[in-house]
């Protein structure tokens, strides 16, 4: 075989190399996992609705839940989507500083999230061993939280990892990565401020 | 920098032995200890995963044994109840989590960069820590049970039987996060194969020309990544009901106990398919190679091994006919459960005409993979007669249903296995089997299967009930249970001389070349073993037989071999599009590190914390995990990141 019939079919080009691009493994990856941990809500909120489908007395069986923290945090993370997306565009037109910034008010969004959800435990009127309905409250709100913790993570690494100089305009897949998970976590938390927090106020109760 | 510059232009040239030194140099492991625990070469946790998988076989099969000498006899008293209780608890256990899944991520390990004509898997770090977490939750499954706290209750372990009330004591709660533990395995080893299929094919491989063992083991793991959360939910909620008195399956205060097998059976009937579909593309890989032929309907065969999956996403209710469901839901998913026969029986039909049109060679590997299909057939007959709501109530719960499980798993995962390290072991280690020991290893293992399996398809007609320790003589029993008690025996004795085999032909075993059964994928295209970079250049793949073309004359392209893509600096193998496999970024692999080791150490950590309720050892071993990650994930200009340069102003 001759040189020729392999160039002639793909002549060589440039390739990104590395981080560069768009379509690296990771962002395969985190589809993957994406795909994982939705399964895994998925199966948390089936739990929800089968229990409540069993259940013979009033639902939820403590009352109306309260909106005080709940409304405020939610707000913080839809905010958050658009802060996110922000900071993906900043660095994708090389405004590194401005990715920087939007990056830090995401995070400070985020925090913000995980202390009203804390607030919010404080002022329900159970503990999670009172009933299914509470133990379930609390296994899918915590199980969230912690996944926001971790995504919060994420954020710092990115703020470092820019800040050091590794994120470019070349470079910036990682932080569409870390908002393909970002958006997730606000979309499966709206899936919970529904089913927790909307549905009794509307639904037959 | 031109270390790391961001376009370059691949080099394609002709291997010379200076670049496969280079490489050799590049891709090899550091020696000694060190290097044994930082590798992340797929090749070499591929045969890790194949041994320890194949160690958990063994004690699952002891285990059986002890079984087995419990039941030959009425009324005998060699194993107690409750150690009969673990024996057949830790039995099921270990032949479904911790050894069937496992060998096939072994050999998809090893085999699928080589298929797939490339360097190493998508994620090599991820990969190598699925292993270490594997290793590790087998451990801790295991730790138990020596003094008398291994699980037994069943691997299906039904609430309100596993809850704190009736089983107080350690057993479940090792086995409830054991599972949770091995999950985080199985779902990192399920999206590392995923982006393995899409990202990393050699150029030209697009996607009608991907061999079916890819197929078996992508479907499988897009199904794990759906199914395990389910499991591990289920486990976590017993494990919060048992420690923290939550109240998930606790009737008395809302919770239902048929919410446990809801979800388990809603990862169960799934998983059933995710262990068997890998080791089914593995006898559509290796079975026409010694028919000489092509598998005939290899695009059915592979749309059918995808509906199976898609369709096994939908039956789990059959396994819960008796517990007083709607008659609606029994009967949707009865009928559901009649047409996942349909895909099933299109793989056994194409097997069957590839043997008939071929011209079989009748190999130790080849005795194996036609074994699979007879047993294939009987397990999925008594599989479809239980998928009949009133016959399923007579049988559910008795050893029919025990015959059946093992027709299916034997005969559609072990031995697909074993014929599928008949066929690989040359390429593995650069030895080849005895074929004269591997024909009484065949036939020992599938006499001795029949003997020990088919009468527990009587005993159950008759009504003999699973996992009882003991019955008493008189009810028509006895008989059966000696010959299965033989036959089990027979089996083991064929599954020793498999031992035998591999230990001789490693020690002393002729020198395999590089195709010794004239096979037609890639990975037959290198020497036997691998070099440690697999292709010194990346070939250009032109269809779906490569080493097959010139003979299966057909029109079209040709798989080019050399010159191709040389790819010397560092780490690299080609990223490739997901349809048509077309180059389209060169990726930076990372080269050994203990990141993996010690962020599975530190998960085992949080495990061990948890199942001692000494929550400062958790809780400082998950704060530990952070600084782990950051180590692990920290961006060099080796894995494809800028390289570092002053603050820059926008």
């Amino acid at each position: 075989m001759s040189a020729n019939v392999y160039d002639e079919r793909t002549p060589p080009r440039p390739l990104p190399v590395g981080k560069a691009g768009y379509r690296t493994g990771g962002w395969w990856g985190m589809l993957a996992l994406i795909g994982a941990e939705a399964a895994l809500f998925a199966y948390l909120l089936f739990s929800y609705y089968y229990l409540q489908s069993q259940h013979a007395q009033t639902w939820p069986p403590t009352g109306l839940p309260p909106l005080r923290y709940s409304i405020p945090s939610t707000v913080a993370l839809l905010i958050s989507v658009a802060t996110m997306w922000w900071a993906e565009h900043g660095i994708r037109v090389g405004r590194r500083v401005v990715s920087q910034a939007a990056l830090a008010i995401t995070l400070l969004l985020g925090i913000a999230y995980v202390v009203l959800q804390f607030l919010d435990w404080r002022i329900e009127p159970f503990l999670i061993n009172a009933d299914a309905y509470s133990s379930l409250f609390y296994a899918i709100t915590a199980l969230h939280v912690l996944h926001a913790i971790a995504g919060e993570f994420i954020l710092v690494a990115m703020i470092i990892w820019s800040v050091l100089g590794h994120i470019t305009q070349q470079r910036h897949i990682a932080i569409g990565i870390a908002a393909m998970y970002w958006y997730f976590i606000v979309l499966v938390w709206t899936a919970i401020f529904i089913t927790f927090y909307m549905l009794p106020y509307i639904g037959p109760g | 920098m031109a270390a790391n510059p961001t376009f370059r232009t691949p080099v394609v040239a002709q291997p010379t032995p200076e670049l496969r030194e280079k490489l050799e140099h590049m891709w090899s492991d550091k020696p000694g200890l060190i290097g044994w625990f930082s590798t992340v070469d797929h090749k070499k946790i591929g045969k890790r995963y194949l041994a320890t998988a194949f160690i958990f076989l063994l004690a699952g099969g002891v285990e059986a044994l002890g079984m087995r000498l419990q039941l030959a006899q009425p009324n005998e008293h060699l194993l107690s109840p409750q150690l009969y209780n673990q024996f057949f608890s830790m039995h099921g256990m270990t032949m479904i989590f911790l050894y069937a899944l496992p060998i096939l991520s072994g050999f998809s390990n090893y085999l699928w960069p080589l298929i797939l004509g490339t360097r190493d898997m998508a994620f090599p770090r991820l990969n190598m820590f699925t292993y270490w977490v594997f290793l590790l939750a087998g451990i801790f499954m295991y730790i138990g049970f020596w003094n008398g706290k291994g699980t037994d209750v069943g691997w299906f372990n039904y609430v309100p039987l596993a809850s704190r009330t009736y089983s107080p004591d350690w057993n479940v709660d090792i086995y409830s996060l054991g599972m949770i533990f091995l999950g985080i395995s199985t779902t990192a080893g399920a999206i590392n194969f995923i982006a393995t299929a899409f990202r990393t094919r050699a150029p030209g491989m697009s996607i009608s020309r991907v061999p079916i063992m890819i197929w078996g083991t992508l479907t499988a793991n897009v199904g794990i990544l759906f199914a395990v959360p389910a499991v591990s939910l289920d486990f976590f909620m017993l494990w919060c009901d048992r420690q923290f008195g939550t109240h998930f399956f606790d009737p008395a205060n809302g919770g239902r106990p048929l919410l446990w097998q809801h979800l388990f059976w809603i990862f169960g009937h799934p998983w059933v398919y995710a262990i068997v579909l890998p080791a089914m593309s593995i006898v559509s890989q290796g079975l026409p190679v010694y028919c000489r032929r092509p598998l005939v309907a290899n695009s059915a065969v592979i749309l059918a091994t995808i509906l199976t999956m898609v369709l096994g996403f939908g039956v789990w209710v059959h396994h819960m006919f008796s517990t007083g469901l709607p008659v609606i839901a029994m009967g949707f998913f009865s009928a559901a459960s009649f047409v996942i026969v349909i895909p099933s029986a299109v793989s056994v039909f194409a097997w069957t005409a590839t043997i008939w049109t071929g011209r079989p060679v009748f190999t130790t590997a080849f005795k194996f993979f036609a074994a699979e299909i007879v047993l294939f057939v009987v397990g999925g007959v008594s599989g479809f007669m239980t998928a009949a709501v009133p016959l399923d109530w007579q049988l559910t719960d008795t050893y029919f249903v025990v015959a059946h499980i093992h027709f299916v798993l034997i005969g559609i995962n072990v031995f697909p296995v074993i014929g599928g390290i008949y066929h690989w072991f040359p390429k593995m280690t650069g030895k080849m089997m005895s074929e004269k020991l591997g024909r009484w290893n065949f036939w020992l293992m599938f006499v001795g299967f029949l003997v020990g399996f088919f009468p527990m398809h009587i005993s159950g007609l008759l009504g003999m009930p699973r996992r009882v320790y003991t019955y008493p003589a008189g009810m028509g029993w006895s008989d059966l249970n000696l010959v299965t008690t033989i036959g089990a025996f027979i089996f083991a004795l064929g599954a020793l001389l498999f031992v035998v085999n591999v230990i001789r032909s490693l020690a002393a075993g002729q020198k395999a070349p590089a195709n010794p059964w004239d096979a037609d994928t890639l990975e037959w295209a290198i020497p036997s073993p691998p070099p440690s970079y697999n292709f010194d250049v990346i070939p250009r793949v032109g269809s779906i037989h490569p080493l097959w073309e010139d003979r299966l004359e057909e029109q079209g392209d040709r798989t080019i071999f050399e010159p191709g893509a040389v790819l010397d600096h560092e780490h690299e193998i080609p990223g490739t599009t997901v349809l048509d496999a077309e180059p389209d970024v060169i990726l930076k692999q990372p080269s050994p590190t203990l990141a993996p080791l010690i962020t599975a150490l530190l998960i085992a950590g949080v495990f061990v914390g948890m199942l001692m309720a000494m929550w400062w050892v958790a809780l400082a071993c998950m704060a530990a995990l952070i600084p782990a990650l950051f180590y692990w994930f920290w961006p060099t200009v080796e894995t494809g990141w800028a390289p570092r340069h002053p603050r820059e102003r926008a």
